[in-house]
């Protein structure tokens, strides 16, 4: 753990001997991707290390982030899960260099950013949740241009990756149209685009299916996990979209009241869940059946349905089977059951005590 | 989605960008905003002419052959006014659009750095206020029927100067939008104070000249009225003129990156 300590100074300031700036041959200045140096050397994409930040003093001080610390390696796709208020746009803020930390450093592809923000930062965009994140008066392929001007490299030379990427995102036909003129999917994908325009290596995506139906939602899913795999893409993804988390990313970090309390992969954290669970439902079961099964059974939920009722029930293995002899009995004709796998939402529930904010694992709820 | 362009992969040979392709970038993105959005450059002509319209013919009732003999005094005023309130505004209500838009973190974290980013874009906002404040100049002095010394050279030169330094005010008023958001239309209107640095007395109180606009405003009278040529006027002058434009600008810029610094400890820094 870093125990570095604030010192009242910005810690991400620009040094002087900035290395990613070079005299080209003909005596140009010119921005250097930080991307030879991390093909190279293969440093991780990331490193928080021991990142803290504190809003206010005294009595009303409250702290945003906690201690939090994690390594993300290139070509990895990063989920950042966690309740309102529990840090993740801090974090993010605090990783991009838009909020100054108090404490701990932040390695971007091996580069600390307190010792040269630009360099750092040379293959890094971001897609801010809630911004619009490129120019509405400027069309589709403007932005993209711009952008990659803007992130160090000369458009002219990445125009088959722009007609890729408005391929892939479905864009082209509207390639020559005004932002302005389009749907909020639409903007939403043209936002992404322009991040992606640059050939960024590492990217944050805040909400990024925010606005999108579920056919654009899902061609938008199966592009990052293309980028990530094909391009070595490394993404780092925050979504209250459970479905966007588990289906995109290899791992998830979730966070609470400003610190990490899980940082594994989606299938073990799948496994964690202490949810082995059938649901049952009879039109037999009353209350003196459900008061019979709450003395040997943990009941996860009641409720009638269509005159019936239906009941979870956490069983397993043994208990299982002795669910069913109690039910029989008690006289109660199983009209049906089925086992209840858990998803990502119990996984977070269970860690964090609190819904995710937006509902459960579906698709269109977000959309 | 489609494989169609699974060729064009082959065709990627990313090249850095050198200054070169960013003032392109920067200076064809005003181009173009400028030409398909003519509404709000027209409007700021319309108005600008309004306002001049009351002054002249309002002025001329009341004060009669009085403003007739002061008038092209006036016209070269009002256009250094026009081109300051067009610098200043376009500079600073470019920054916090830029805040709301989320554009401006890019901005910020470009690898070019943000400096070089704001000074491009400063230019591309002069050149775009010359334009405007050009077509006031020509229909002030047609309205007027005002003869006045338009040396090309001298008065980009000596007006470009002046009005760098409202760029600085204009770095400044946007610092202080970004750390404050809901500031933005009270610094607005600043811009009414550009009335009292162009008038300011420079001659009776020589101090005023450290002013922003003000010496610039003495000089271009002199050009502008009197025919004073770029290289006839004394070099003490025009170093002051230069000076107190990098001042500014300089002062400006400084205090726009402290006050974005202090957004970022503060956790304000973005609109998301």
């Amino acid at each position: 753990m870093n125990d570095t300590t604030s010192t009242g100074q910005d810690p991400t300031e620009q040094s002087t001997d900035d290395a990613s700036f070079r005299l080209s041959e003909n005596g140009d200045t010119t921005a250097v991707s930080a991307s030879t140096t991390a093909e190279v050397t293969s440093e991780p994409a990331l490193v928080v290390d021991g990142v803290s930040k504190r809003f206010g003093s005294g009595e009303d001080a409250v702290v945003a982030v906690d201690d939090v610390s994690f390594t993300i390696e290139q070509g990895s796709v990063v989920g950042l899960l966690g309740p309102n208020g529990a840090g993740k746009t801090t974090l993010i803020k605090s990783i991009l260099g838009m909020v100054l930390p108090d404490e701990g450093t932040v390695q971007v592809f091996g580069t600390d950013v307190r010792d040269g923000r630009r360099g750092a930062y040379a293959d890094v965009d971001a897609m801010l949740e809630g911004a619009r994140n490129d120019y509405w008066r400027l069309t589709v392929r403007e932005n993209l241009r711009y952008f990659a001007t803007i992130s160090g490299i000369d458009p002219d030379s990445v125009t088959a990756r722009h007609d890729r990427l408005l391929d892939r995102l479905e864009l082209t036909e509207y390639a020559d149209t005004a932002v302005r003129n389009l749907s909020r999917g639409m903007k939403q994908k043209v936002s992404l685009a322009s991040v992606l325009a640059g050939g960024a290596k590492l990217v944050f995506l805040d909400e990024p299916t925010l606005g999108l139906d579920v056919e654009s939602s899902r061609t938008l899913r199966e592009e990052l996990k293309r980028l990530a795999r094909e391009e070595g893409l490394t993404i780092f993804v925050s979504s209250h979209n459970m479905r966007v988390i588990e289906d995109v990313c290899d791992r998830v970090i979730v966070m609470s009241d400003g610190r990490v309390v899980a940082d594994d992969t989606v299938e073990a954290l799948l496994r964690s869940a202490d949810r082995n669970a059938v649901q049952i439902t009879s039109a037999d079961i009353d209350d003196g059946v459900v008061r019979a099964l709450e003395r040997e059974f943990k009941l996860l939920a009641v409720e009638a349905v269509d005159g019936r009722r239906r009941i979870e029930v956490r069983a397993s293995g043994d208990d299982l089977y002795l669910l069913v002899d109690r039910l029989r009995e008690a006289g109660v004709t199983i009209d049906g059951m089925r086992t209840i796998e858990p998803d990502l939402e119990d996984v977070f529930v269970g860690l964090t005590g609190k819904q995710s904010g937006l509902g459960g694992a579906g698709e269109g709820w977000s959309q | 989605m489609s494989n169609q362009t699974d060729a064009s992969e082959q065709l990627d040979d990313p090249r850095p960008a050198t200054y070169y392709h960013l003032a392109r970038a920067v200076l064809y993105r005003e181009f173009l905003i400028f030409v398909r959005y003519p509404a709000n450059a027209i409007g700021g002509i319309v108005v600008s002419l309004f306002f001049f319209g009351v002054l002249f013919y309002g002025g001329r009732m009341v004060a009669g052959q009085a403003l007739t003999d002061s008038i092209e005094g006036i016209i070269v005023g009002y256009f250094l006014w026009t081109l300051s309130v067009g610098a200043y505004s376009s500079v600073s209500n470019d920054i916090g659009s830029e805040v709301q838009w989320g554009t401006l973190e890019r901005h910020i974290t470009t690898p070019f750095g943000f400096a070089p980013v704001a000074l491009l874009k400063g230019v591309a906002k002069i050149v775009r206020t010359f334009l405007t404040s050009a077509i006031v100049l020509a229909a002030m002095i047609l309205i007027t029927g005002t003869t006045l010394q338009l040396e090309l050279l001298t008065i980009v030169t000596i007006a470009g100067l002046s009005i760098t330094s409202v760029l600085g005010l204009g770095f400044a008023a946007g610092g202080i939008t970004v750390l404050y958001k809901r500031i933005g239309n009270w610094l607005n209107l600043l811009q009414f104070g550009f009335i009292v640095l162009i008038s300011a007395p420079v001659f009776d109180a020589p101090w005023t000249r450290l002013l922003p606009l003000a010496h610039g405003s003495a000089l271009l009278q002199r050009a502008m009225v009197d025919g004073t040529r770029l290289w006839e006027f004394d070099p003490l002058d025009l170093g002051l003129l230069v000076a107190v434009a990098i001042g500014y600008l300089v002062g400006g810029y400084l205090v726009f990156q402290t006050a974005t610094r202090r957004a970022r400890r503060l956790g304000v820094l973005g609109d998301y």
